[in-house]
């Protein structure tokens, strides 16, 4: 938490400070000073722009006590940082029990860490999210598209690409993510996150859709989910059944704040 | 010696050296450069897609955003108006400053620019970040307390270059910059929807954004006025206490690399892909983050090869944060740790969050590692540089100028 104490951090914005090698006579020749870790690399090189920089132990008490201090608040704030940060990645325990709303309050909302890359387990099936549209056709009657598979189009894009971009990656998977953690398993919205969630979905939907579709105007949309295991590897002798199971939500009616391209101000 | 004088020894030690020196310089300086060269290359690269991921054309609108920021009161520049104009602005400010501060020009006020940039755009849109992003997010608040221009840098250059005048300049770039920054926070603060709070809705409990800008405005100035009238005392404490804030946050930066790693490996020790020795398969064969599906299958070939990858995944990760005691231990496994985020960087299709995991790691490169790579590079500029004046004529103007690495590296 050295956070909440920015002032020292600043200094004029010209470049380096200068400061003497060997400041104190109490720094003998530190064997390990030339060692690669960080905290034991030699100092920055000597940049003396005139200021003749004093040693410390030579200032004043109150000087002296003004470094003193910021020492202890640095070093506590960043105890109590790392210690936020430690609880917050750490599996639900005595403390987090204990202190979970304190810990949630510092962590959230700049602080949080998403960070259990492929843990416990790596993610272990393919989540393709799929749409189809119904129409009112220029003659005046109805028709429902067929499924387009959305995802898929994510794949083709990230396909031989090396730089995929997060419209490709991120959006329409973690959207999806977004939707089934703010939804119990009858698809009842949880909070204003499911409900974002949903107008996110429509709006990522119709965004790809189009608002004319197959020829006609897009009035309804239902989306699901196809889920496919991935086939164990050929070495193995594990044998799992890789078909695919859809979660199909309800349909839902097109508004104009679905439509992304609505410039309502 | 007694135990009480060694003691005593110690912590006079411990004291010099936290407040001596902003340790670490190289160190920090490749931080600085890595993190704002993979935000940099990301906002380039997502330049056609910007108005679809944090502007006017996305399908996670304004205010939809702003619905949501409501609840969690996070930061976001984006969110003091919903204007197009403004959403360019923003989107262009956060290139320049991560420009800016990649060259390390103006070192101090970039750093906040470049915070300022990446929370406003990421926390936008938090429902297209990953990983990299994440980590982004973190260390670009950390960078800010660190003085991590003092190698590698124009500032560096600058600082240099004036060394041996007697007395500070009056630096009118400095002075501008500020009275920009500070007329630009004023206008926030008065004319915008900012809710810029002294006490509420800052990046901790019981600090406001408000104090947590103004408060780094108000240090810059009171910096330039310590150096340029208070030289002695003041000068001196002023510095020592931008060292214990550099080493602090240094410190902090370390400890969550660490942490990053012991998390991720503790998690999968648990998992029983991880266990049998397939966990790294998987991945390879999923739809989203198989770029290269053909180098996937080469790998994927061999289950003796996929598992030897994936218990070595966790070997490392768990272990590295014990390595750390033992130099050359520490330097096999960072070397370990960079190849295989490389790897994933391509299998994966995952550039970005590689690249921002691997400018982490960079915090604990070697120094000695680092000073060849300066060596290198300032030869490299010598000779061009050399070249250049056995070219005359249309050349001899070039050579005025420095070359890039020349202002990278003195």
């Amino acid at each position: 938490m050295a956070d909440t104490e920015p002032e020292p951090a600043e200094r004029e914005p010209t470049g380096p400070e200068p400061h003497d090698g060997e400041p104190t006579d109490l720094e003998p020749t530190d064997p390990e000073s030339t060692e690669s870790k960080p905290r034991g690399s030699e100092p920055a090189e000597s940049a003396p722009d005139g200021d003749a920089v004093e040693p410390l132990s030579t200032l004043s008490l109150p000087a002296q006590l003004i470094i003193a201090v910021a020492i202890a608040v640095a070093a506590v704030a960043a105890a109590i940082h790392l210690s936020a940060a430690f609880l917050n990645v750490s599996p639900p325990n005595t403390l987090t029990k204990r202190h979970g709303a304190a810990i949630d309050d510092y962590v959230y909302p700049e602080f949080e860490r998403v960070w259990k890359l492929f843990a416990p387990n790596p993610l272990q099936q393919n989540i393709a999210v799929q749409a189809r549209a119904e129409i009112r056709t220029s003659d005046g009657g109805t028709a429902t598209t067929g499924w387009r598979d959305l995802s898929a189009q994510d794949g083709a894009a990230i396909h031989h690409n090396p730089l995929p971009s997060h419209t490709q990656q991120n959006e329409l998977r973690r959207a999806w993510e977004f939707y089934v953690g703010s939804h119990d398993v009858r698809e009842r919205p949880q909070g204003m996150r499911g409900n974002l969630s949903e107008q996110y979905i429509r709006r990522i939907v119709m965004l790809r859709l189009g608002r004319e579709e197959d020829g006609g105007t897009v009035e309804r949309i239902q989306v699901r989910s196809a889920t496919t295991p991935v086939a164990p590897p050929p070495w193995s002798d594990e044998k799992i059944d890789t078909k695919t199971v859809y979660r199909t939500l309800p349909w839902w009616t097109v508004t104009s704040d679905d439509l992304p391209e609505a410039k309502r101000r | 010696m007694t135990p009480s004088a060694r003691l005593q020894t110690a912590v006079a030690r411990g004291y010099a050296r936290v407040t001596a020196s902003a340790l670490g310089p190289r160190q920090s300086a490749v931080v600085r450069i890595g993190f704002s060269f993979t935000w940099l290359l990301f906002l380039v690269r997502e330049w056609p897609h910007r108005r679809e991921l944090y502007g006017p054309d996305g399908p996670w609108n304004w205010d939809m955003a702003a619905r949501l920021i409501d609840g969690n009161r996070a930061f976001s520049a984006l969110m003091w108006s919903d204007s197009a104009v403004w959403f360019e602005i923003v989107y262009a400010l956060a290139i320049v400053s991560s420009a800016l501060l990649l060259v390390g020009w103006r070192t101090r006020t970039m750093s906040v620019l470049f915070m300022i940039g990446v929370l406003s755009l990421q926390n936008r849109s938090i429902f297209v970040g990953d990983g990299g992003d994440n980590l982004i997010h973190l260390m670009s608040m950390y960078l800010v307390l660190t003085r991590c221009g003092q190698m590698w840098s124009l500032d560096a250059r600058r600082a240099a270059r004036r060394a041996d005048r007697a007395w500070p300049p009056r630096d009118t770039t400095g002075i501008v910059l500020w009275a920009v920054t500070g007329t630009a926070l004023l206008w926030a603060q008065l004319f915008t929807e900012a809710r810029l709070s002294l006490t509420a809705d800052g990046p901790l409990p019981g600090l406001g954004w408000a104090t947590v800008l103004w408060g780094l405005w108000l240090v810059q100035a009171g910096w330039w006025f310590v150096r340029r009238y208070a030289p002695g005392e003041p000068r001196t404490v002023s510095d020592a206490l931008a060292n214990v804030a550099h080493n602090g946050a240094l410190l902090v930066i370390m400890a969550e690399v660490c942490l990053l790693y012991a998390s991720a490996g503790w998690y999968k020790i648990q998992g029983s892909r991880w266990q049998d020795g397939t966990a790294l398969y998987y991945p390879l064969h999923l739809d989203y983050f198989s770029p290269w599906p053909w180098l996937a299958d080469i790998m994927a070939s061999s289950g003796t090869l996929v598992m030897v990858l994936t218990y070595g995944t966790v070997i490392v990760q768990v272990a590295f944060p014990f390595t750390l005691l033992n130099r050359r231990a520490k330097n096999a496994m960072l070397v370990l740790l960079m190849m295989e985020h490389l790897g994933i960087a391509v299998m994966l299709g995952l550039p970005f969050f590689s690249l921002a995991v691997i400018a982490a790691d960079s915090v604990f490169l070697p120094t000695n590692v680092l000073r060849w790579a300066e060596a290198r590079l300032g030869r490299a500029r010598d000779r061009l540089a050399a070249r250049e004046v056995r070219l005359p004529g249309q050349r001899a103007r070039e050579s005025d100028e420095e070359t890039p690495a020349g202002t990278l590296v003195r």
